[in-house]
């Protein structure tokens, strides 16, 4: 009797192993035999996730090349849209125009917020709303004026292709100006390293690239987190979008539907942000 | 001018001298000190078995492999278009010329020398967009535009040393072949070129130098962030110098930051055996090793 | 064969290997007209418009639709003039050691030193500055974040003194060995053969040297892009973050390329283009000069 329920036991282990490895496996297994190459571009928030899921494709299948550039989501929409790239990456919503003049299909596979950053020996690590539109437009100079050290603010900004520059703009600044005093940083990561290293400064990023080495600024007592962004308390937020020129086809649409994979999201959660599965 | 002055002179002398070298200290110092732990096989091949990686049987993604062909091939490649028409055109200046044509020439060239590279990696970048447009859709940014633009940066630096070589041999050199019946060509070819060879190595020297380490021009013509050794000529690739600017700026953890360091010290090692190279061979070495075996 | 047969055969291959030869110098002679050409061909919606002079002297304000480069033809002037004003006495100081008050090992290991100079990287001065020089400035002055002005020129001035170095030290030591001979016999010291000798003769080549230097700076794109902050702001001090058109050039090609914002950059191109010409037209004057007056 032992015996029978044990053995019965191993055989429904070894079951339950083998379906999950197939499902693993079958979620890389549509890339087995294939042959040829992607090219990505665009959106920088999304260049951690991109490469993950690049890295596992091409372990499995050592003939497929993926390339992958940044530039910000006004060059993946270009270079989607001309035909430069398989796959434009933006970190928002493509507009109605961009949508209508390159037959652009949209592909959200990650829900992201952007969050206000300063450096974490800063002791200002909340604002209003109003203070950051005065901040970022030069009104107020100094951290005095916000209770920290007696400081000129540094700001940081990102260049007008920046999808997370657009969202930051429209939802956190209310379009107000930013001042040409800002120093310029080319994607995410290069803001995430700009405030770490400076003291006195100030800039955006996307939640998903917010880690130890800089500190989140609450804005109207809403701390930029997952969890907030998920939940919708914290309001500036957007979608990770992939885009294609018209329907996606052959190893393009493959890595598309990957994202969308069990695997793929928790690819996507890893990183840093939120799935949308 | 009295006594003072003179010694308060050359001791502003000495004290240039050794903020040159302090500097030059610092910074290489500064570079080995943080980057020589990081000098291991797994900084270049990642995870991967170096054997699997060397013969592209499997792809490294979190090692400087594919920065460094990438770099290699993009060498060879501008090299190898630029010394054919750089030394013809040196030739030409030297040998065949007249008066006005050399002095146009001349001009264009210097002119061509002076070009900002980001100016001539703006041209790579809208021959990329030019040829897309008209000639094949399957043209954009990639290795073969890149190595044309690197070709069109240090062609200059080629015509320059070669007529620069040509024209410093003796008149008696000049004259020998010529006496003995031999045509202009074949006194080119047999005794000019043999005997004017270490000037224009140290040019080619020169020119891969500069492709090695550029970084404005192939970052307007095709590098990109990571896409592995490239299969094609019209596929985009990775190289080091554009890997170091990026992991400066974009680095995500402190390991990627040490990768970067341990990039610029394979990069001035690099350099330095180019310099060295060079050295050697402005001591007459080559002619020694190639013409008297 | 016979042998006249032959001599026509070599006559022609000579014939066809010269216009080979003039062929390739013509190709490379095209390149310069060329990229000038291209940019032109592609900035030709600015300069039809009329408003090629408006972005020369207007600031770059894209929400506004103002396309002027004014702020980083300033940056450009700015940071690169600086950086030749930091370089210059250091370059003179050390090729007058090297060539001129000291000759023994010292000299030489800084002749050895700031050749192999020449071959260090552009981005791994960028590099090191961005972690060494932008921190240290903004702890040392109090203010900004360090990426400005004046990091930008310190590091520029250490990328172009090792070019300067070598030629000034060519031009010294290319003053006649009589002259250096003949100051010795008047019991004349180091530094006076320095100051009253061998400076006044090598001033052209000193201000050639300079101008070398200059246009270097002028197109140098990393070390700006990396270092100086790429504020688009006309720079009023030196602790200001400022943009050159080099690294304009660098952060806006990524735009979209049927932009009025992209065709800026041909605006850049050809504004870099032109000062670099003068400066080479500038330095052959020199030449021509010098060697007018030496005749």
């Amino acid at each position: 009797m032992k015996k029978r329920v044990f053995i019965g036991g191993l055989a429904l282990v070894s079951l339950i192993i083998f379906s999950v490895a197939a499902v693993y496996a079958g979620a890389l297994d549509t890339f087995r035999g294939e042959n040829g190459s992607i090219k990505i571009a665009g959106g920088t928030a999304h260049i951690p996730v991109m490469k993950e899921a690049a890295k596992r494709i091409i372990t499995f299948n050592p003939d497929i090349q993926i390339s992958i550039a940044g530039g910000g989501s006004g060059v993946g929409v270009k270079q989607v849209g001309e035909g430069l790239v398989d796959i434009g990456n933006t970190g928002r919503k493509p507009t109605d125009n961009e949508i209508a003049k390159y037959n652009l299909k949209m592909f959200k596979w990650a829900v992201d917020g952007v969050g206000i950053i300063v450096n974490p020996r800063n002791p200002v690590k909340k604002l209003t709303k109003s203070q950051l539109i005065d901040i970022f437009s030069g009104k107020i100079g100094n951290w005095k004026a916000l209770g920290g050290a007696d400081k000129e603010i540094n700001l940081y900004t990102r260049d007008k292709s920046s999808g997370t520059r657009d969202v930051f703009w429209k939802k956190a600044i209310n379009k107000g100006e930013i001042s040409p005093k800002a120093n310029f940083v080319v994607s995410n990561g290069a803001m995430k390293s700009a405030v770490a290293n400076d003291p006195y400064g100030i800039g955006y990023v996307s939640v998903g690239h917010i880690d130890s080495t800089v500190a989140p600024v609450a804005l109207d007592g809403v701390v930029p987190t997952l969890d907030t962004v998920r939940k919708g308390i914290y309001k500036v937020a957007r979608g990770l979008y992939s885009n294609t020129k018209g329907n996606p086809a052959g190893l393009a649409k493959k890595f598309i539907e990957y994202l969308y994979t069990p695997e793929g999201q928790k690819i996507v959660a890893d990183k840093g942000f939120i799935p949308v599965k | 001018m009295n006594r003072s002055l003179e010694i308060a002179i050359a001791v502003c002398s000495w004290l240039c001298g050794i903020v040159l070298l302090g500097t030059v200290c610092t910074i290489i110092g500064y570079i080995a000190f943080n980057g020589l732990g990081t000098l291991k096989m797994q900084l270049l091949f990642g995870d991967i078995n170096p054997l699997d990686a060397l013969l592209l049987r499997k792809q490294v993604f979190d090692g400087l492999f594919p920065a460094i062909v990438g770099t290699l091939l993009l060498v060879i490649l501008s090299v190898g278009i630029a010394i054919p028409i750089g030394m013809a055109s040196g030739v030409y200046m030297a040998e065949y010329a007249n008066d006005r044509v050399k002095k146009v020439f001349s001009l264009l060239f210097d002119i061509l020398a002076s070009v900002p590279s980001i100016v001539i990696g703006l041209f790579g970048f809208t021959l990329a967009v030019f040829l897309h447009k008209h000639f094949s859709e399957n043209i954009y940014p990639s290795l073969f535009i890149s190595s044309i633009s690197l070709a069109f940066l240090v062609l200059p630096y080629i015509i320059r040393t070669t007529q620069i070589a040509l024209e410093n041999l003796p008149p008696k050199t000049r004259l020998a072949a010529l006496a003995l019946g031999a045509t202009k060509l074949q006194n080119i070819i047999y005794v000019l070129i043999p005997k004017s060879l270490s000037g224009i190595i140290s040019g080619v020297i020169l020119a891969i130098g500069r492709c090695a380490e550029d970084t404005a021009v192939i970052m307007l013509t095709g590098v990109v962030a990571s896409a592995g050794v490239p299969k094609s000529l019209l596929a985009q690739y990775e190289a080091l110098p554009f890997y170091i600017y990026y992991i400066s700026s974009q680095y995500r953890n402190t390991e990627e930051l040490l990768s970067g360091y341990g990039a610029s010290i394979i990069l001035l090692v690099i350099c330095t055996v180019l310099f060295f190279c060079a050295f050697m061979i402005q001591r007459g070495l080559t002619y020694r090793a190639l013409y008297r075996a | 064969m016979p042998i006249k047969v032959l001599s026509r055969l070599n006559r022609m291959l000579e014939r066809i290997t010269e216009q080979l030869f003039l062929v390739c110098a013509v190709i490379s002679a095209m390149i310069t007209v060329l990229i000038f050409g291209f940019m032109v061909i592609f900035g030709l919606p600015l300069i039809k418009g009329g408003q090629f002079f408006h972005l020369l002297t207007q600031p770059w304000l894209p929400y506004h639709n103002l396309y002027g480069i004014y702020p980083m033809i300033a940056g450009t002037i700015f940071i690169a003039s600086l950086g030749v004003v930091f370089a210059f006495p250091l370059s003179i100081g050390c090729a007058s050691l090297i060539s001129v008050i000291d000759g023994g090992v010292f000299s030489r290991v800084l002749r050895r030193v700031v050749q192999l100079m020449t071959g260090i990287p552009t981005v791994i001065y960028g590099f090191v500055g961005l972690f060494l020089l932008v921190p240290t400035v903004r702890e040392l002055f109090l203010s900004g974040s360090g990426m400005c002005v004046l990091s930008a020129s310190i590091m520029l001035a250490i990328l172009i003194a090792p070019t300067m170095i070598l030629f000034f030290v060519d031009s010294f030591e290319s003053v006649p060995n009589s002259y250096m001979q003949a100051v010795d016999s008047l019991g004349g010291s180091k530094v006076q053969k320095l100051i009253y000798v061998v400076i006044p003769e090598s001033w052209s080549g000193i201000l050639t040297g300079l101008v070398l230097a200059l246009g270097r700076a002028l197109g140098d794109t990393l070390i700006a892009l990396m270092i100086a902050g790429n504020a688009v702001q006309v720079p009023c001090s030196l602790l200001d973050s400022a943009r050159t058109l080099t690294a304009h050039i660098a952060l806006v090609i990524a735009a979209d390329y049927e932009s009025l914002e992209f065709k800026a950059i041909f605006a850049c191109g050809i504004a870099l283009y032109i000062f670099t010409t003068l400066l080479v037209v500038l330095v052959r004057s020199f030449r021509y000069n010098s060697r007018r007056g030496q005749v």
